[in-house]
């Protein structure tokens, strides 16, 4: 039995019946102050399903839930929220990286199932969706830098005398406070081609783990010099950091990665093939990335893998088609020369289908991979465009990297508005340069600027350095000199104006006005429009054996041609960037691995 | 020659029956180049042969339609592009191995020949059931035109990035 206290303690408490209360009774209906932390709400158009709502949660009231499917940049997930556990800090609104997340000053809610009090805000319909009052993060997010670390790049005066790398890298400063923006939400992976692990290998970084972060770059990619300077970095456009701010410089994290791993040690860390030799042998045509890639999985497989390169050194369109400002030799070099360790022969010189045949390739081989990129440049064929002073962007840029002479006259028009374009008009620019003491260089492009196929910073770097930009301008005619001692030569490019280059449907349907004719004056023209593959190598039976897609090679998603002996890799079948390349590389050599295990057990 | 019948006038029936021979000689010149053509382009010719046979069989309709027979015997003006339209249905200018970018340079040639044709012949017709043919047909090569140059964009400016 308890004592006399607690016997009549219940009784006392009628007692205050009669006073006033100090809480009301009945709050239903009473509206909180403005400010009030109250209930959530999520702006579901908004909100990319980053889940930083959910990390950061202290009480792990938040889940994140699926509600709708994948895209790129929004992974289809929704913070679902327990108010069993929710303290109304407010820690998710604050961090929330597209100020979608808020909550409203309702705070009354009743219901006797448990269970209604999780659920999905802006989702699962609440009468307090559309409330104007509650708490909202003032201004941009604050937890989570906005700005990207600027890149330290040579001035324009000091680079354009010269093919010295621009960009310096970061600093290990810079790189840590750029590491730290990144939220680790994964949403880059799944834009990245090559799926790499984007925010392990940026954890990494802030750990101070480069040897980690090397290992994790090796997982997916074997092109990180490369891809660290030069990546089209499509990921960075899906970047949970690009609302409200700048997207993380992922590109730039990852060179900062193979900045900071001597070669030597690169070698140890990724090691040499760890299986006996299969026996199996795989011919693979053409160094670019697509065929380095695949040679660098099979040889880790076993299999003995030649890999046949026309030219004189590998490396494709990464050597000869990227200028050595953007992409150093050397740096190149570092990542054939791991791929070259794993056992992979790399026959330079040797162009298939003149020195070697497809036929003789296919018996005395396994298997072959075909990713011989596109090298033929095309040309306008626009009147005057035959005959000397007339050239193609990407045979002028191989000329350049193999040391060959290249006319540098001085003024120079390039016919184009992609990354090509600017590629060879500031290398012309640069030559220039050294050779007349100033630029001459005009860009005249079909489409106008707010449709333009270059990347922004390539048109802005190319205008710091002197190169001019016309807009919107038809080629016609490639003008030469009809007489007097200069007869034949080119005096220019004929060109009119476009008025509208693309119809109501998006559609190429080029508009000009004739009556604006210009002519821009050049010695010398250069193309630099498109580029096709030079499939004659396959000669005339194996074309018409194999099937074609809308005139290329058709291949099925592994990469695979109709001739189950022949796959097919990169800029050739898919395109249009090295990390494309580096991704069809992994998906052929697992495709091909496949074939010959397969082989392989048969035979035993 | 074809160029050697035109006068100032003719009628609907010859006007259209020009028109057809122009797209049966297309056609049948299409089809002598599927086999020229390496296999990865040969869709390209294949397609053009199609389009140019689905034309023959529009005009071919379009004359027997009861509509149009009143008018078969209507008199036209004959088109000012009617001399580069003749000349062009027999006139193919392409070597014997052409690669892609020439078909496709060749077919938009001629498909704006035959544009300005009909272009000009609707204009040369007033209101009623023979403007009204040449206005679709018109439009069909305006169509065809733009699908063409499409295609040209996509395969003669691609590659690279
Ligand atoms: C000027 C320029 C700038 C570019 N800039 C960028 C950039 O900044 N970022 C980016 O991501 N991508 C860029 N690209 C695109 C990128 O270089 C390509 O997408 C990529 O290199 C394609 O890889 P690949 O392996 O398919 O072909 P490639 O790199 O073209 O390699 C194919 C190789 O096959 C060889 N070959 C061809 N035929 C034969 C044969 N018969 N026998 C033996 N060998 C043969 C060629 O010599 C070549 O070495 C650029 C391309 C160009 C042209
Ligand atoms: S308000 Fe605080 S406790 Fe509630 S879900 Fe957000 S972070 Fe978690
Ligand atoms: S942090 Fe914001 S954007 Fe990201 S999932 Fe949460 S609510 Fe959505
Ligand atoms: S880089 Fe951007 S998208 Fe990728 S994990 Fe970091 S914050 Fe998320």
């Amino acid at each position: 039995m308890g004592s006399l206290r607690d016997v009549l303690s219940p009784f006392t408490a009628w007692k205050h019946v009669i006073e006033t209360p100090v809480t009301i009774r009945n709050p239903i209906g009473r509206e909180a102050a403005d400010g009030y932390r109250g209930f959530h709400q999520n702006d579901i158009e908004k909100c990319i399903g980053c889940g930083s709502c959910e990390v950061i949660c202290q009480n792990a009231a938040i889940d994140m839930v699926p509600v709708s499917d994948p895209v790129d940049g929004d992974s289809g997930l929704r913070p679902k929220i327990d108010y069993g556990r929710c303290c109304w800090c407010a820690l998710c609104v604050d961090v929330c990286m597209t100020g979608s997340l808020t909550m409203s000053n309702e705070y009354t809610w009743v219901d006797t199932d448990p269970d209604a009090f999780r659920f999905i805000p802006g989702v699962d319909p609440k009468p307090w969706d559309d409330l104007e009052k509650g708490y909202r993060r003032e201004g941009g997010r604050v937890l989570t830098g906005a700005e990207r670390v600027e890149m330290g790049e040579l001035a324009p005066e000091a680079r354009i005398d010269n093919f010295d790398e621009i960009v310096a890298g970061y600093t290990r400063e810079q790189a840590m406070i750029e590491a730290d923006r990144c939220v680790e939400c994964g949403l880059c992976v799944a834009t990245c081609p090559a799926h790499m692990d984007i925010p392990d290998y940026i954890a990494a970084i802030r750990e101070g783990d480069y040897d980690l972060g090397l290992q994790i770059l090796y997982e997916t990619n074997p092109f990180s010099e490369v891809c660290g300077r030069v990546c089209t970095h499509k990921c960075e456009t899906a970047c949970a950091a690009r609302h409200e701010g700048d997207p993380i410089a992922i590109r730039w994290l990852k060179r900062h990665i193979v900045d900071n791993v001597s070669e030597d040690r690169r070698l140890e860390i990724v090691g040499t093939p760890q299986t006996l030799p299969t026996r199996r042998k795989v011919a693979i045509v053409g160094a670019g990335p697509a065929g380095l890639t695949a040679a660098y999985d099979l040889a880790r497989q076993g299999h003995a893998v030649t890999v046949y390169e026309a030219q004189d050194k590998p490396g494709g369109m990464m050597r000869f088609g990227i200028p050595e400002y953007r992409l150093p030799y050397a740096a190149l070099d570092r990542d054939i020369a791991v791929i070259a360790a794993q056992g992979v022969k790399i026959e330079t010189g040797v162009r298939i289908g003149h020195e070697i045949t497809m036929d003789r390739l296919r018996a005395e081989n396994d298997a072959v991979v075909l990713s011989i990129g596109l090298h033929i440049g095309r040309s306008t064929r626009i009147p005057g465009t035959e005959g000397g002073g007339v050239e193609t962007a990407i045979d002028l840029l191989r000329r350049i990297t193999a040391g060959e002479e290249v006319p540098v006259p001085k003024q120079v028009l390039v016919i184009g508005g992609g990354n090509v374009a600017m590629d060879i008009a500031r290398s012309m620019a640069r030559l220039q340069k050294v050779k007349h003491g100033a630029v001459g260089v005009t860009v005249t492009a079909l489409e106008d600027f707010a449709h333009f196929l270059a990347d922004r910073e390539e048109i802005e770097e190319s205008l710091e350095e002197g190169v001019e930009i016309i807009d919107a301008r038809g080629p016609q005619e490639v003008v030469r000199f009809k007489s007097g001692n200069r007869k034949g030569e080119v005096k220019g490019l004929r060109s009119w104006a476009v008025t509208s280059i693309f119809d109501d449907k998006g559609r190429f349907a080029p508009q000009y006005d004739q009556g604006d004719e210009r002519l821009h004056p050049a010695e010398m023209v250069v193309e630099a429009i498109g580029q096709a593959a030079d499939v004659s190598i396959l000669g005339e039976d194996l074309t018409e054996a194999l099937d074609w897609n809308r005139g290329r090679l058709a291949v099925d998603v592994a990469g695979r041609t109709s001739e189950p002996w022949l796959w097919a890799a990169g800029d050739a079948v898919h395109g249009p960037d090295v990390i494309t390349a580096v991704a069809d590389g992994h998906r052929v050599a697992a495709s091909v691995g496949a074939m010959l295990m397969a082989m392989g057990e048969v035979a035993r | 020659m074809k160029t050697e019948k035109l006068s100032q006038m003719a009628t609907a029936e010859e006007v259209i029956e020009a028109v057809a021979e122009f797209s049966r000689e297309a056609h049948s010149f299409y089809t002598d180049l599927v086999p020229k053509v390496t296999k990865d382009i040969r869709y390209l010719v294949e397609d053009l042969a199609r389009a140019e046979l689905a034309h023959v069989r529009m005009l071919s309709d379009l004359m027997k339609s009861p509509d149009m027979r009143d008018h078969l015997k209507d008199a036209i003006r004959r088109p000012e592009a009617d001399r580069r339209f003749s000349d062009a249905v027999q006139a193919p200018e392409l070597g014997d191995k052409p690669d892609d970018q020439q078909v496709l340079q060749y077919a938009l040639a001629r498909e704006q020949v035959a544009l300005e044709e009909f272009s000009e012949l609707a204009a040369n017709t007033p209101p009623g059931l023979l403007h009204e043919v040449f206005s679709f047909l018109a439009n069909e090569e305006t169509r065809q035109k733009a699908d063409l140059e499409a295609l040209y964009y996509e395969i003669v400016h691609s590659g690279g990035v």
